[in-house]
């Protein structure tokens, strides 16, 4: 059987189905059989428990827990993530307000640690095996020793403190007033046609993404690097040196080519890690995204809060772990055929 | 490969470039921000979890609920009652079931309707009603009736005698909301459009992120001296603090003491650790061995140092306690000390089989990060203990978890905790602390419920002050609960603004101006 891109895509979105019903199981469980109170920032201090009780039954959270979970699962399957404890809001909605900030931070930061890490790469490869070559590896154990977050606390100290040249709270300004588009924050300013709110907007953006990028660099460039070696000494391109090809294109026509392939495969599985470190750095940057959302849901115990963060999080790695599936063989055309 | 080499060195410096170009992004006006005198920025830990306010009891999210919505009545800085929205208040009876409000007049909610004694009966009575959900509701649960004799003018009727009653309408939830413009517009419309009559109205909110006010130009009252106000919400202390550093906020709250301290040392930032109305003190579980004990439990009261629990960890300014009220309030036993006695708690030990040798092992609970070093205190409390006999392992939990352990009556241990009473009125400490049917309290002694009971509805407040006084030096002295210290809060400003501080710990923008 011939597989296409499509057909690999689809296969893989519809395996991830079982893998959400799982997941939101094991959440809904785990979260019901932790000995928390998720009533605790609902009640007043006079609240007796004759009280909390029927709090907890007007809730739901008497009832059996598959018929809790049931009740859950009937309701997300039509798009109801149910009504958040802490907010007194409907949880769709707050995700759906904090989901595009975070994938904005994200894909911003993805872009700059690929802009970092591909020259370094090269750079590093270049070097290998000379004495210099200690440089860019010196370079990326710095990289690699600092936690996302501390690059985050570096920079307000630098850039914000000392050299105070960068803002570093928030999406934006105050004194900007626009109205959500896309929820995307660069994106609204561009349709709005509103340049300095654009700026300003950019302006904030650069040391969260900065940060989150920097902890993701030293990966990128770890594997390229190696790939790149492992590359060129591979037999075409002995054979294309021998045929006088300049080093140039063999680097850039064969050898990188090839070294892309598993470089793209574990950016594909970290870029999920990427949300995981955005968590710390939206708190330390105030940014309003699914991160804090979820530390806010955890602090107070919210749990349709937390369920519903979870599974979209589980969503995201669904469709990030399809997406690179379908690169893959996009990229390979070995895997094509069969 | 010399080729190949510069190949890799261009790359490298053309990416370099363009990584200096991105970071080349520095805007003047950005800079600019926090030096506008119409403006005060705050930044604040917390972000309102809703804006119907009257929804959760939440003692952080009232700074700002206070300046969208205002409050009946409020405190003084000094934590006295005073009017507000509610011009005026009496009793109409003896037995304190009737209680006479006036309202000032030409009060108007943002969009400019009236707010008037419907709004009133519609906030405290019919509101919640409709929603077990509101934490309201359990803030007048004797209320039944508000007869509304004039648009300004009403009576409160409660079930049974209510002699605090004026102190819940300048208390957590007790906000009064536009009836006329949620029953148009929905509740849901109302969250996402809320409107108050306070000083500020909202200009724009972005939840977890910023909320940016504007003076409200029909507000009833004193106007504010700052037009606007901007609360960037931080949850990162460092963040907050590198925000009032570089003057990007004009004020900032929730600081850690140390760099309170420090930013105190820097040219044009004001910092102040100040007492306010919470306490910190260890809960005991009566249902747990050893702490049926009553000499195990005076020893472990007795072995606390708390001046020096204050030196250590709150700059001396967090003053210790005697008994679970702050200094000051009407319940607070003046002429009561509580010994810091090691020798007496060695021996009360030893009655009871322990020693330095064999010492009694018990758990302390606490919470990390909750109010400013939590963890830091149990860890010297521990350390305080050992010295007599005592070994104590700290552990760290979380409130949401504590709760539900003591209203379960499963706490294993004792529990370090931080009681906000921001009225400073025994009803709403040791009233709430003792009484055994509430979920927040671990001493589970079922007398003390008609005691409370009794003190709840004395209508001779001097009668009721000094049962509480009793009851408060009984259960320091039988370490029902071991009080420490009245609690601290810290804030940093630009020395350019005048900000008076709040003895509850409340951010008042409307207090706040700028030096001529």
């Amino acid at each position: 059987m011939l597989r296409t891109p499509l057909t690999v895509l689809l296969q893989r979105l519809l395996a991830g189905i079982p893998i959400l019903v799982l997941l939101s199981l094991v959440v809904f469980v785990v979260l019901r059989a932790l000995p928390s109170d998720p009533l605790g920032m609902m009640l007043p201090p006079s609240a007796t428990r004759a009280e909390a009780q029927a709090l907890s039954a007007a809730l739901g959270l008497d009832k059996p827990l598959y018929v809790q979970f049931y009740i859950w699962l009937e309701k997300a399957l039509g798009g109801d993530l149910g009504h958040s404890f802490l907010y007194q809001q409907s949880v769709v909605l707050l995700i759906a307000k904090a989901l595009p900030v975070t994938l904005e931070l994200v894909l911003v930061a993805l872009c700059i640690a690929l802009v970092i890490s591909f020259p370094l790469a090269l750079f590093a490869y270049s070097l290998y095996g000379k004495r210099w070559g200690v440089v860019p590896d010196t370079i990326v154990v710095v990289m690699q020793s600092i936690p996302a977050f501390l690059w985050g606390l570096l920079f307000i100290a630098l850039f914000g403190v000392f050299f105070p040249v960068l803002p570093f709270s928030g999406q934006i300004g105050p004194d900007y007033h626009l109205p959500t588009i896309t929820g995307f924050m660069l994106l609204d300013t561009l349709l709005l046609h509103n340049g300095p709110a654009f700026r300003d907007a950019l302006a904030h953006m650069v040391l969260p993404a900065c940060a989150l990028a920097l902890g993701f660099c030293p990966l990128v460039v770890r594997v390229l690097r190696s790939c790149l070696i492992e590359a060129s000494r591979e037999p075409y391109v002995m054979v294309a040196r021998l045929r006088g090809v300049p080093a140039r294109r063999i680097l850039l026509r064969y050898i990188q080519k090839n070294a892309l392939l598993p470089t793209i495969t574990m950016i594909g599985v970290q870029f999920g890690f990427l949300f995981g470190s955005a968590l710390l750095i939206e708190i330390i940057f105030s940014f309003p995204g699914i991160g804090s959302l979820m530390v806010s849901a955890v602090k107070s115990n919210d749990l349709p809060l937390i369920q519903g963060v979870t599974i979209v999080f589980g969503v995201l790695m669904v469709l990030i772990n399809a997406v690179v599936d379908t690169l893959y063989v996009v990229l390979n055309p070995l895997l094509r055929d069969h | 490969m010399q080729d190949k080499i510069k190949a890799g060195r261009r790359s490298f410096l053309a990416g370099g470039a363009a990584a200096l170009a991105a970071s080349m992004l520095p805007m003047r006006e950005l800079l600019a921000q926090g030096a506008d005198q119409d403006t005060l920025i705050i930044s604040y830990p917390n972000d309102v979890p809703s804006w119907d306010p009257t929804a959760l009891t939440l003692p952080s999210a009232q700074s700002i609920y206070a300046t969208v919505f205002d409050t009946p009545l409020r405190y003084s800085p000094d934590l006295k009652l005073e009017p507000m929205q509610i011009s005026k208040w009496e009793w109409q009876d003896s037995t304190k079931q009737r209680l006479a409000i006036t309202l000032h007049e030409g009060i108007t909610f943002h969009d400019g309707s009236k707010l008037t004694m419907d709004d009133v009966k519609w906030s405290l009575l019919e509101h919640p009603a409709q929603d077990a959900k509101l934490a309201i509701r359990g803030m007048f649960p004797t209320l039944k009736d508000v007869e509304i004799s004039s648009p300004t003018q009403a009576v409160l009727v409660y079930s049974k005698p209510t002699p605090t009653a004026p102190i819940f309408l300048g208390f957590l939830a007790a906000f009064i909301l536009p009836s006329q413009y949620i029953k148009k517009v929905g509740m849901d419309g109302f969250l996402a459009k809320p409107i108050g009559a306070g000083p500020y109205r909202i200009v724009q909110y972005q939840r977890g992120s910023r909320l940016v006010l504007e003076a409200y130009d029909g507000y009833w009252g004193k106007k504010p001296a700052i037009k606007n106000v901007v609360f960037l919400f931080t949850p990162e202390a460092s963040s907050r603090v590198a925000l009032v550093e570089s003057k990007r906020a004009t004020l900032a709250t929730g600081l850690p003491i140390r760099e309170a301290q420090r930013l105190g040392k820097t040219p044009g930032i004001t910092s102040e650790i100040y007492p306010i109305s919470t306490m910190y003190m260890v809960k005991v579980p009566s249902y747990v061995k050893p702490f049926e004990n009553d000499n195990v439990r005076k020893a472990l009261h007795l072995a606390i140092d708390k001046s020096a629990l204050s030196r250590a960890l709150y700059a001396g300014k967090a003053v210790p306690l005697s008994v679970v009220a702050i200094k000051n309030s009407p319940a607070h036993v003046d002429d009561y000390v509580f010994p810091y006695n090691q020798k007496l708690a060695m021996q009360l030990l030893e009655k009871e089989g322990y020693s330095l040798k064999n010492p009694v092992k018990i758990t302390l609970f606490t919470t990390n990060g909750t109010f400013p070093n939590d963890y830091d205190m149990a860890r010297v409390l521990a350390s305080m203990w050992k010295k007599v006999g005592i070994d104590a392992a700290v552990e760290v939990t979380t409130a949401a978890k504590a709760m539900e352990q003591s209203h379960n009556q499963k706490m294993t241990g004792l529990m370090l905790y931080n009681w906000a009473n921001a009225t400073g009125d025994p009803d709403n400490g040791a009233g709430r602390i003792l009484d055994p049917r509430l979920r927040f309290s671990m001493w589970r002694d079922a007398s003390l419920g008609p005691r409370i009971d009794h003190l709840f509805s004395e209508v001779d407040e001097a009668k009721r002050i000094a049962g509480y006084r009793e009851l408060l030096k009984e259960a320091s002295e039988k370490s029902w609960v071991i009080p420490l210290l009245q609690g601290v809060d810290t804030l940093a400003h630009d020395s350019r603004c005048n900000v008076p501080l709040q003895g509850n710990g409340y951010i008042s923008p409307r207090l706040y101006s700028w030096k001529k």
